[in-house]
């Protein structure tokens, strides 16, 4: 039989139950990646460790340590852990903004006090993200905040993303605005084509 | 009275237009990875309505804009409930065995110290099928399963189910995809029609109550070269799929393997794993170096 | 620019993933590329691309830079590593300022690049080109 029983056998590795938050977070920098994720992950529980993960998250090269950096802030979700996790949507890093894009979607009334800035930024991109954000935020006021960008945003692709996003949360008034902006982009295969699409969805035919 | 049972008996008319059906796929998909299948509306449409008549929501757009926005989850949690069937049986799924046989167990081998055995992990188990079908998947198919150790737990967060899979009594449906000549070897019929598990598959296998997300129940397993973890993670939220699937990238050694069932797909969940096709079915793996 | 096509051999249109987290984009590609005769394939992020590239084969990729789970260049350079499936050409699409980002993709091993929001008639041009297909 080589069926072995595994439990039998097996060195048990005991949890301990709560570990020293001091330890975890100098284990934030050490050399093991999987001691590294093992602190990011014990950390979940501690409020006063957020801005360690968030500054460890800006130098984290390992992909699995960033994934659980990550998911221990969206834990410890809060305003300010928003705000250091927005700051990554101008990082030249593209796995590790569109990440905090990501977690960012996770936390709706973290991330809410902070998409006002981020709709006004003067980078489209940084924009973008947050109409992406916005479009995948469990928030009532989602759909609302996304026909002020339909409204007033100048850049073309900004307002896509806002279509894009009204197209999958949009309700029957944001029909008007939708409209306005089609004829904003008359002309413009690709606007008029993305539009016509949402409306469509919106009307439910 | 009587005329509202017969506008009930009526074929209903669907909860969802062709517009709404087709946004609320995209947005299932999103969220639990579940694509439906062309032809699945009406299957859907039920599904839906019936909710829409519990959550005595006025329309489909108050259902779904709830559904969409409601912070529990809840909703969407008995949405899926009712869109997966949860049924077991030996060798469901069975192409991800010949995945395990034809590609998986050879590539762990390679790689593996002969004194080191090769651990295997089922969770959720279950009622058992899905260990016991691994474990004679093995035993009767990989040919080089004489020369290692081979060590499969299974877990399952529900104690009553998993003493069930312990005892190892199955019905007829159960068994029903095992050859005569398997059902010979491995179980006992018995005078009410079940099958008895033998006992010699029944206590290889280390069977132990877990819940995925409390890391004292999920620490001591580490080193793992494959986990079957199937139709669980849809019924968890994005955080708890990340949570999980970052367990199971502790609990696997380098290169190990995570199979999800059919209709899962890493790419909604994490992208710390990558996918690797074997045969028809496409597989998980833990990065072998620069983790 | 000519290629051998994975969809010559039986004669089918060949065969295009898209692969962006826009709904509207998606349905825009398809829009123009099943008018202008391709078979079209839709993926939401770079890993579920990834996936359906290793489940079929397909004669290009057009692809979104920023995605989650796995973007456009990572999933490229995925693909690049992949020697089953190394030389399927890809286009980028992204919404970047060109110069900086041209440089990068093809440096993550991308054939094209395209700049949002894309008329389709470069589009299809580009397709036909890298596909070998006559208008």
């Amino acid at each position: 039989m080589v069926l072995v029983k595994a439990g039998g056998q097996r060195t048990l590795v005991l949890a301990e139950p709560s570990r020293d938050p001091a330890v975890l977070l100098a284990d934030l920098s050490a050399a093991e990646p999987s001691v590294r994720r093992a602190a990011a992950r014990d950390l979940a529980p501690h409020p006063e460790a957020a801005m360690a993960l968030c500054d460890r998250l800006e130098v984290e090269a390992s992909p699995s340590v960033r994934a659980v950096l990550l998911t221990s802030l969206i834990h410890l979700q809060s305003p300010t852990v928003a705000m250091r996790l927005a700051s990554l949507l101008r990082s030249d890093d593209v796995p590790l903004r569109n990440a905090a894009i990501e977690a960012l979607q996770e936390m709706p009334d973290a991330v809410a006090p902070h998409l006002r800035d981020l709709l006004a930024d003067e980078d489209s991109d940084v924009r973008i993200f947050a109409v992406n954000i916005l479009g995948a935020l469990r928030h009532g006021q989602a759909p609302q905040w996304l026909t002020d960008v339909v409204r007033s945003d100048p850049h073309i692709n900004v307002c896509a993303a806002a279509v894009d996003g009204l197209a999958e949360i949009g309700g029957p008034e944001t029909l008007i605005d939708l409209e306005a902006l089609r004829r904003r982009y008359e002309g413009n295969p690709f606007m008029e084509f993305a539009i016509d699409a949402a409306m469509r969805r919106i009307r439910g035919h | 009275m009587a005329a509202l049972f017969a506008t009930r008996q009526k074929d209903p008319s669907p909860a969802m237009t062709d517009e709404e059906y087709a946004k609320f796929c995209e947005f299932f998909y999103r969220k639990t990875g579940i694509q439906f299948q062309a032809g699945k509306k009406y299957f859907v449409d039920r599904r839906v309505a019936d909710r829409i008549e519990k959550t005595c929501s006025e329309s489909f757009r108050d259902y779904f804009t709830m559904v969409r926005f409601q912070v529990t989850g809840e909703e969407l949690q008995f949405l899926v409930n009712a869109m997966t069937v949860n049924e077991t049986y030996f060798f469901r799924e069975d192409y991800q065995f010949d995945a395990l046989i034809g590609g998986i167990l050879p590539e762990v081998a390679r790689s593996k110290r002969r004194n080191e055995p090769i651990r295997i992990w089922s969770i959720p188990c279950s009622s058992g099928e899905e260990p016991y079908s691994i474990a004679i998947s093995i035993l009767e198919r990989w040919s080089q399963a004489d020369s290692w150790n081979i060590e499969i737990s299974a877990s399952d967060i529900d104690s009553k189910i998993l003493h069930e899979a312990r005892t190892g009594l199955f019905g007829e449906r159960s068994v029903s995809r095992v050859s005569a000549q398997l059902r010979s070897k491995y179980f006992l019929p018995r005078p009410d029609g079940s099958f008895q598990i033998c006992d010699e598959l029944r206590e290889s296998i280390d069977f132990s109550l877990v819940n995925v997300v409390n890391p004292l129940h999920t620490h001591r397993f580490r080193d793992i070269d494959v986990i079957f973890c199937r139709n669980l993670l849809i019924y968890f939220d994005d955080v708890g799929r990340r949570e999980t699937v970052e367990m199971f990238f502790d609990a696997l050694s380098p290169g190990g393997f995570v199979c999800l069932g059919h209709s899962e797909s890493m790419s909604r969940m994490s992208s710390i794993f990558l996918p690797r096709k074997f045969g028809e079915t496409i597989v998980y793996q833990k990065p072998l170096s620069a983790e | 620019m000519a290629r051998s096509r994975e969809s010559e051999m039986n004669g089918a249109p060949p065969h295009i993933l898209v692969v962006d987290d826009g709904i509207t984009m998606r349905m825009f590609y398809r829009s123009v590329l099943e008018a202008a005769g391709f078979m079209v394939e839709e993926a939401t992020n770079g890993m579920e691309g990834y996936e359906k590239v290793l489940a079929q084969p397909f004669d290009l990729m057009i692809v979104d830079i920023n995605m989650p789970k796995m973007d456009g260049y990572s999933m490229i350079r995925t693909i690049r590593n992949d020697p089953a499936v190394r030389m399927i050409p890809a286009v980028v699409v992204s919404t970047e300022a060109a110069a900086k980002d041209s440089a990068r993709a093809l440096e993550a091993g991308a054939n094209f690049y395209l700049v949002k929001p894309v008329a389709p008639e470069d589009l299809t041009e580009v397709v036909r080109m890298i596909v070998g297909v006559a208008a």
